[in-house]
Order: C-alpha cells, then sequence, then structure tokens
C-alpha cells in the first residue's frame, strides 16, 4: 500500500540491508513499507556507523529520506 | 443362527472400533533445525533456463470449483502459445510465469502445472476438469469402511477428499517436488479459522509454525484451499515450537509496534504471529475463498514486503505482469424485482457471497493502485528532471529509482465475453460452483480463456510493448508507461 522512500548515501556502489535483508543499492532510490528500521550496508565492513535506526515516514518520490555511511573502518 | 448374528455384530463393533481408533489426519512434520536458505520459498526455487527477472509475471486463480480450474486452464494454454522474444531469445510466456497465487478451484490448475509442467496440457482435462469428481468423493464418504473411519474425531470428510486428490490427481507428490521443479512459486491459498485470516502453504508460514513443509502433500494443501464450508471439513496442523536458530522474516522486526496497526505491516505482522503464539497449538484452515477469492492478497504482500519488492529495489524487474483470472459468477438481480422480501436461504447465501465479491473487487483495486502508486512516483521524477533540464540546467538531479518499472494488471472475468463475437456472457456468468461440469461446459470454458486474454487492452498493450522492444523500435504511443493499469 502506501510507500515511503529512503536513499542510502555512500562514496561507492554499495549493496544495502534492511533489517538484515539486502535491499537495493546505496545512492539509488528505495521503496518501502513506513515504519522503523535498522539500516546497514554490505561487506567489506569498511563503514560507519555501524547501523543506522530509522523510523521510515513522511516522505515523498521527491523528497525522500537520507541516511548517510561513510567511508572508515569501526 | 443367533450366536453368529452376536459374532458378526462383536466383529463389527470391534472392527468400527479399530477403523475408528487408527484413524487420524496426516500430521505436518516437526522441524528441527531452520534455514533460511531451503525450503519452499521464492528464494529458494531455481529460475530456470527460459526465465528472466526483468520480465516478471504473477498468475492470480480465483476459486469457483472446476469452472475456476478450466478457466485458469484454458489462460494457461493461451500463454503457452503465446511466443515473446525477450533478451534477444524467443521463448514461451508461460516460461516467464513467476508466480502463481491461486484458491480453491484454481488451486488444482496451479499445483497441477507447478509439479507436472507441461503434462498439464496432455491430461489435465481428463484426470480433474473432465471428472466428476463429486460423485468419487461421495462414493468414497459411502464406502462402509470410510464410514467405520469417518467415526473418529480426527478423521473426516477432508481427509476423504485429499486422499482422492493425492491418489487419482496429484500422484502423492509433497512440496519437495513442487521446488524441485523451480519456478513458478506455487501459492496454495487456505483460511485460518481459529484466526479469521488468510495462511498460505509456504515455507515462511511453515517456519513459523516450526514445521517442515517439503514433506507435506500438495493434494491436502489443495484439500484445505478448496474446502467449501459445510460441505466439506477443515484441514488441521500441529504448530509446533520454532526450530533452533529461527528468524522472522526482514519486515517483522518493529512492525508490531501499536502506533502502526493501521498499517498493511502491522496487518501482515498479526498474521505472522499467530503461529508464532504457540498457545495456538493446532490450525484448522478452510477453503481459501473464505479470506480472499482472488489469490491476490499473496501477490499484493510479494509486492509490498517480499520477493518482488526485493527484486524492484534491486532493479532487476523492468516488467511486471499480473494476470487475474476471476472465474466469478453473477447471476443477474432478481432480488430487486420482487416486491416479496427475500427468504432465509437466499439471505443465507447473500452473507457468504456478497463480502467476498465485494473484498475481491477491492483486492483487484488495491493492486492497481499499488502498482499505479510507482508509475505516478516515475513519472513525477521524470518531470522534475524535464523541468529542471529547462530551467537550472547542470543543477543536481533527485536521486533515481535503481530501474524504472512497467507494469500491468490484467484481469480476465465473464462479464468481458459479451464483447467477443459468438460469445455470450450470460451463459459464463450463470454457470455453477462444483466440482462436476460437463464436457461442453468445460470445452467453452476453456477455449473463452484465451479470446478474453487476447481482447483484454492491458494484454494486447503488453504484446505491443514487448513486440517492439524485440525488434528494436519505439515504445508505441498508445502504450505509454502506465496503460497497462488504466487506459
Amino acid at each position: 500500500m502506501a510507500k515511503e522512500y529512503l536513499v542510502v548515501l555512500f562514496p561507492r556502489a554499495r549493496r544495502v540491508k534492511i533489517n538484515g535483508q539486502f535491499m537495493g543499492m546505496t545512492n539509488r532510490k528505495l521503496e518501502l513499507e513506513g515504519g522503523r528500521y535498522e539500516v546497514a550496508l554490505g561487506q567489506p565492513f569498511n563503514f560507519t556507523p555501524e547501523t543506522v535506526e530509522i523510523d521510515l515516514r513522511n516522505t515523498s518520490s521527491l523528497t525522500p529520506m537520507t541516511v548517510e555511511f561513510m567511508e572508515g573502518s569501526k | 443362527m443367533k450366536r453368529y448374528v452376536i459374532a458378526a455384530a462383536v466383529v463389527a463393533v470391534v472392527l468400527a472400533v479399530a477403523f475408528a481408533g487408527c484413524s487420524h489426519y496426516t500430521v505436518n512434520e516437526r522441524n528441527p533445525d531452520f534455514d533460511a536458505e531451503s525450503g519452499y520459498r521464492f528464494d529458494a526455487l531455481d529460475a530456470g533456463p527460459d526465465n528472466s527477472d526483468s520480465l516478471f509475471i504473477c498468475l492470480m486463480f480465483s476459486g469457483g470449483g472446476t469452472r475456476a480450474a478450466a478457466l485458469s486452464y484454458g489462460i494457461m494454454e493461451a500463454l503457452r502459445d503465446t511466443v515473446i522474444r525477450v533478451d534477444g531469445r524467443e521463448r514461451r510466456l508461460l516460461d516467464e510465469v513467476d508466480c502463481i497465487s491461486s484458491v480453491s478451484g484454481g488451486s488444482f490448475t496451479a499445483a497441477y502445472y507447478g509439479l507436472f509442467r507441461d503434462r498439464l496440457f496432455e491430461d489435465f482435462r481428463e484426470q480433474f476438469l473432465e471428472r466428476d469428481i463429486q460423485g468419487r468423493l461421495a462414493r468414497r464418504l459411502f464406502n462402509p469402511v470410510n464410514l467405520f473411519r469417518l467415526a473418529s474425531p480426527y478423521f473426516s470428510r477432508i481427509d476423504l477428499a485429499a486422499e482422492l486428490y493425492d491418489r487419482d490427481i496429484f500422484d502423492g507428490a509433497g512440496f519437495d517436488d513442487l521446488e524441485s521443479g523451480g519456478r513458478p512459486f506455487v501459492i496454495l491459498n487456505a483460511t485460518n479459522l481459529g484466526a479469521d485470516r488468510r495462511f498460505e502453504f509456504t515455507q515462511e508460514y511453515f517456519d513459523a509454525m516450526g514445521s517442515r513443509l517439503d514433506s507435506y502433500q500438495v493434494a491436502r494443501a489443495v484439500a484445505a484451499s478448496s474446502a467449501f464450508p459445510f460441505l466439506l471439513t477443515p484441514v488441521s496442523l500441529e504448530n509446533y515450537p520454532v526450530a533452533d536458530g529461527y528468524r522472522e522474516p526482514w519486515w517483522y522486526k518493529n512492525a508490531l509496534e501499536p502506533e502502526s496497526w493501521i498499517t498493511q505491516r502491522y496487518n501482515a505482522a498479526k498474521n505472522l504471529s499467530v503461529y508464532l503464539d504457540k498457545e495456538n497449538s493446532h490450525v484448522h484452515l478452510m477453503d481459501g475463498g473464505l479470506s480472499d477469492n482472488i489469490g491476490a492478497r499473496a501477490v499484493l504482500d510479494a509486492f509490498d514486503r517480499g520477493f518482488i519488492r526485493t527484486r524492484i529495489n534491486r532493479g532487476e524487474i523492468k516488467r511486471l505482469v499480473l494476470i487475474v483470472v476471476n472465474a466469478r459468477t453473477g447471476g443477474g438481480d432478481t432480488l430487486s424485482l420482487s416486491e416479496k422480501p427475500p427468504g432465509l436461504i437466499t439471505v443465507a447465501a447473500k452473507t457468504a457471497t456478497v463480502a467476498m465479491d465485494n473484498y475481491s473487487y477491492d483486492s483487484v483495486a488495491g493492486l492497481r493502485e499499488a502498482l499505479y502508486e510507482r508509475v505516478q512516483a516515475q513519472k513525477d521524477e521524470q518531470a522534475c528532471l524535464d523541468l529542471l533540464e529547462k530551467q537550472c540546467p547542470g543543477s543536481v538531479t533527485p536521486v533515481p529509482f535503481a530501474a524504472e518499472v512497467d507494469p500491468y494488471v490484467i484481469e480476465i472475468n465473464f462479464e468481458a465475453a459479451g464483447q467477443i463475437p459468438g460469445e455470450d456472457s450470460r451463459y459464463y456468468l450463470d454457470l455453477p460452483t462444483s466440482f462436476k461440469l460437463n464436457e461442453e461446459q468445460v470445452e467453452k470454458l476453456v477455449s473463452v480463456g484465451p479470446k478474453l486474454l487476447k481482447a483484454s487492452p492491458r494484454y494486447r498493450c503488453l504484446f505491443k510493448v514487448l513486440e517492439a522492444e524485440a525488434e528494436g523500435l519505439p515504445r508505441p504511443e498508445e502504450c505509454p508507461v502506465g496503460a497497462g493499469i488504466y487506459p
């Protein structure tokens, strides 16, 4: 039903994990149901933070929620 | 003489007690170890050499007894006979089918194709469509041995039906056989009477029940899916503690927060939580039509948070085609012609069917709206890009989706038969719901399916777009993205 939009920013193309499930790539818009999720990236583990908790709501296709990961070790 | 009669009576009673005592429904097997990568789940199935995810097709087969099974069979014939070119290779549209969600009568066609593939076109008519299944069930019911078995509280009419389907139609096949065949993923839908909710025979549901689906008979799942209330009885399953290492599906975490109660995700989590609550030690299933007579809800769930959603977000699906085969009938409104209020039986029948028909309509409308929402998001994005290009060339552009999706929702129903030369929709709309139709009725149902599919404007658009793409031509103007849903 109603969808929300999320963009996970990272300097490289990397797989995005939502609640542990691989779900698309960084720097691409993802379409998900609203609610709370845990966002992380796929290997290698050279990013921070380890995970980001989000409450995905009140977005639109043109104004998605953005979550940013940086390169670097934990 | 009197002694013989007494002896015979004693033997009969002993036999009755013995048969009744031994008779028990088939119990689903407990699963000791959880494995998220195996079992009957979409991601564990082999796609096959002729199936590309870029063209992703799901079929939905409604309930409606042999009428529904025959109409869906006709659609399968049409898909078999339609050759397309995808990624430079010729293939049958049928080989591109990725999932089939079915209810009741439609479950016979879906399960048979899932198990036996093209054998469907060789013997399904003889094995099921043209058989008097009702008569066979009745004969089994009145067999003296079975009358004794039915005395057991753990064995009932549905178990006799499942035995018949298993022996005469599905050759004793289990879900491991469905799994080894790869795609399409066949979702057989039933209704959980205790929870008043839809139930599907997939490993995801069985994981929550701590059970293995691979060793369960397909015939029993089809029997549950088509267990028409009153005529048949529920199929029962054990709800075991979850297996070691069990993990809920990814979307389940945080989905049950009270403030989310109005969302579909919350509802899906509630659906699964029924089986995670081990106070519910048993699950009693009846006709899938009681909770969704179209089979659309399973596909909508896959689109919202399942195997379709993950593939859309990964940019793997370019064209999403949903074909709803709806064998709904509908006699004319005769009640409104009478001054006299309808009687008890009419009211009882209407109570069962009115809600079901309206829910089915809403399910298909929900599919259309969900897919069109994506089309609108894509249009918004393109409009924004065009505006930026015109007003602020070189400025930062919005982050794109992984891929544009071109969706189609193609509904096949008998009302459209009136627009086909030589066909009368009234004939089909007046057909009964039963497991016994005559040869002429079956023949007409099978042959009208392909005609209805080819007459659908949404299907014609799909075909034109696929042809143009194969020829390297531009997309036909009359079929822009979105025309596969609304004209």
